[in-house]
């Protein structure tokens, strides 16, 4: 019989870390070793309960066990909030295109990043720094709309900082308590000569507002439309480009993202909505 | 296979029926609808003239059924042989159209993919073009040479059989008996109900003046205001998309069942307010017609472009099951007059 594409593979939360207010990272453990590509997606079943796609925010260099960082959104995430370790989970996947690292090889990488959207960029982000002498430089700016509500605190405000190679600024929207960092929107942080733009890749994942108004600061920078990834959310169910829900133009997120050029998707007039 | 001849169609459903399960159209008002076969209450029976108001994605593609299983896999019911007779033209270009999503390619649906293997089909010639037949905008004729096991012609005093592929050819091998041979008359007077059909339907699509292509009339209409104008009666009852034998979104739900978890699998509809929306609330088809929009954009230009043909088949059920009226081919026909700049639909939204 052909392999059943809509059973899910059993695992269990290990770990629950609490990221902010509403956002809960979940270790999740596969009763199977599960390899995937940073960037790509998978569905995460909470059985009887419903499933929902997340990219995992670990590096997948970690087959044993992934992490997943999950805004309380909606129903299914609501009730993942709720969840307590030795939770059953069933995973599928992993589904999609993601970021082509091999790609950025000898290049800025100059990653963008705002709330929860930082969960994808830290894949992404630690698998660069596995390797991090491939790359000219890793450049970040990462927003939040408030500290209380940057992601992976510990890393972000720490060690990250002190990597060779890599330079990272934050903002928020509203400064309180004791913030001594930028305030304003993603797109104050950004200056044209953050990067060499002519031998550059930018990677944008946050809300659509915020993908929005960067990807047209980044083109201001002169960066070219095929060098601006972007990664989409829409409301994919089956993750392998059938069940039609995820459509963006002629593409199904799922299946040919959820990782798109800002070239592959810039004429489709709802790529925002 | 050379054709065959047989007087009454009854010996031959009979002897299908002997082997597996066997589903014909019944006249119910002025549809047809797919039943089981039953030699004593069925006779005699008579081929429908037209498609059925059912689809044929229902034998294959239930609305709703389940998929998995948690937390141990449960082994899929094994799925007996059966048989579906009286699929026309269009039935078979859309079994062409679903294999291609869920038969074909890197992902195959192995419950869609263990029905379609143990179906047995009977297609017949169309005997009639039904009003809201549109086929002919697809190439339809009326009548098909390939896709199907058997297939049936019917002339003045019997019916012509064929044998398509290998299934068929067996069947009629094990079966000789009941058929006897066609003289050439027979068969010139087969081809002259099949021209006759087809020069109905040509006349048709001639009538709607659509010109060459669909896809680009389509595709050059993202701005225009006909979704709107056309979405305007529209009641959201989803009928064009249940009904339509290509539609082929699915929504997957968990729920419990007694002793364990199950995931389900279940039609879903692009013209369902939610259908897009995602959990922090944004819809990119909040708005009606943007939603018809998106039903014919992929229709007429995603599906055509990925897979190779479109997701249309012009079978009309869309247009006799619309509570709200809605006709594609009136869609169609104003978005092909605005295109070429003689229509009057541009009014203020």
């Amino acid at each position: 019989m052909t392999e059943n594409i809509y059973q899910p593979i059993n695992g269990e939360i290990v770990e629950i870390i609490d990221e902010s207010p509403t956002i809960k990272s979940f270790v999740v453990k596969p009763e199977e070793s599960f390899e995937f590509a940073t960037g790509q997606f998978v569905e995460l079943t909470l059985p009887g309960q419903g499933e929902a796609p997340f990219t995992p925010s670990s590096s997948p260099s970690e087959t044993e066990q992934m992490e997943i960082t999950i805004m309380k959104a909606g129903r299914v995430t609501a009730l993942l909030h709720q969840c307590t370790k030795g939770q059953p989970v069933g995973i599928r996947g992993p589904y999609g295109r993601g970021y082509p690292v091999d790609d950025f090889a000898g290049k800025d990488v100059y990653i963008v990043g705002g709330g929860v959207g930082l969960a994808p960029i830290r894949s992404l982000f630690l698998t660069l720094v596995e390797r991090i002498k491939d790359f000219k430089s890793v450049v970040c700016r990462f927003g939040a709309r408030t500290p209380a509500e940057f992601i992976y605190k510990n890393s972000l405000f720490g060690p990250w900082q002190d990597i060779d190679g890599v330079d990272i600024q934050l903002t928020v929207d509203q400064a309180n308590g004791d913030w001594d960092g930028n305030v304003g929107v993603i797109t104050t942080i950004l200056k044209a000569d953050d990067v060499d733009v002519k031998n550059a890749v930018a990677v944008v994942c946050g809300p659509p507002i915020m993908m929005k108004y960067a990807t047209l600061k980044l083109l201001e920078f002169k960066f070219r439309p095929a060098d601006i990834y972007l990664s989409m959310e829409k409301n994919m169910s089956c993750g392998f480009g059938k069940c039609g829900h995820c459509m963006l133009g002629k593409y199904y997120v799922c299946k040919d993202g959820p990782v798109f050029t800002y070239e592959q998707i810039k004429d489709y007039p709802k790529t925002w909505a | 296979m050379e054709a065959l001849f047989i007087s009454k169609l009854r010996p031959l459903l009979d002897a299908v029926a002997a082997q597996m399960e066997l589903y014909v159209p019944r006249r119910v008002g002025k549809h047809y609808v797919y039943g089981r076969y039953d030699s004593r209450s069925d006779s005699p029976v008579q081929p429908n003239d037209i498609r059925a108001c059912t689809t044929v994605k229902e034998f294959l593609f239930p609305a709703r059924e389940q998929v998995a299983a948690y937390p141990k896999p449960t082994e899929p019911q094994a799925v007996k042989p059966f048989a579906v007779f009286g699929l026309k033209e269009c039935d078979l270009r859309s079994l062409v159209i679903l294999d291609k999503v869920f038969a074909d390619g890197d992902f195959k649906d192995p419950l869609y993919l263990a029905r379609r293997e143990k179906m047995f089909i009977i297609s017949s010639d169309c005997a009639d073009v039904g009003e809201s037949c549109f086929c002919g905008l697809f190439k339809g004729q009326g009548f098909t040479t390939s896709g199907f096991d058997i297939n049936v012609s019917v002339i003045k005093d019997g019916f012509i059989v064929e044998a398509g592929a290998q299934k068929g050819r067996n069947f009629i091998e094990r079966n000789m008996k009941i058929f006897g041979d066609v003289p050439d008359t027979l068969l010139a007077e087969r081809d002259q109900a099949r021209a006759q059909i087809k020069n109905q339907l040509e006349r048709k699509t001639g009538e709607l003046g659509l010109g060459e292509s669909i896809r680009d009339i389509v595709e050059d209409s993202l701005e225009s205001d006909v979704y709107d104008i056309e979405a305007q009666s529209c009641v959201e009852c989803q009928a064009c998309t249940r009904v339509c034998p290509t539609c082929h979104c699915f929504y997957l739900y968990d729920t419990k069942q007694q002793d364990y978890y199950a995931k389900m699998k279940i039609w879903d509809s692009c013209m369902r307010f939610s259908y897009a929306m995602v959990a922090g609330g944004e819809n990119p088809n909040r708005i009606l017609g943007d939603r018809l929009k998106h039903r014919l954009m992929h229709k007429f230009v995603h599906f055509l472009d990925r897979y190779g043909i479109e997701m249309c088949v012009g079978c009309g059920r869309c247009i006799d099951a619309d509570a709200g009226g809605i006709d594609i081919r009136d869609v169609l026909k104003r978005l092909s007059e605005e295109s070429k700049g003689t229509s009057e639909a541009k009014v203020a939204k």
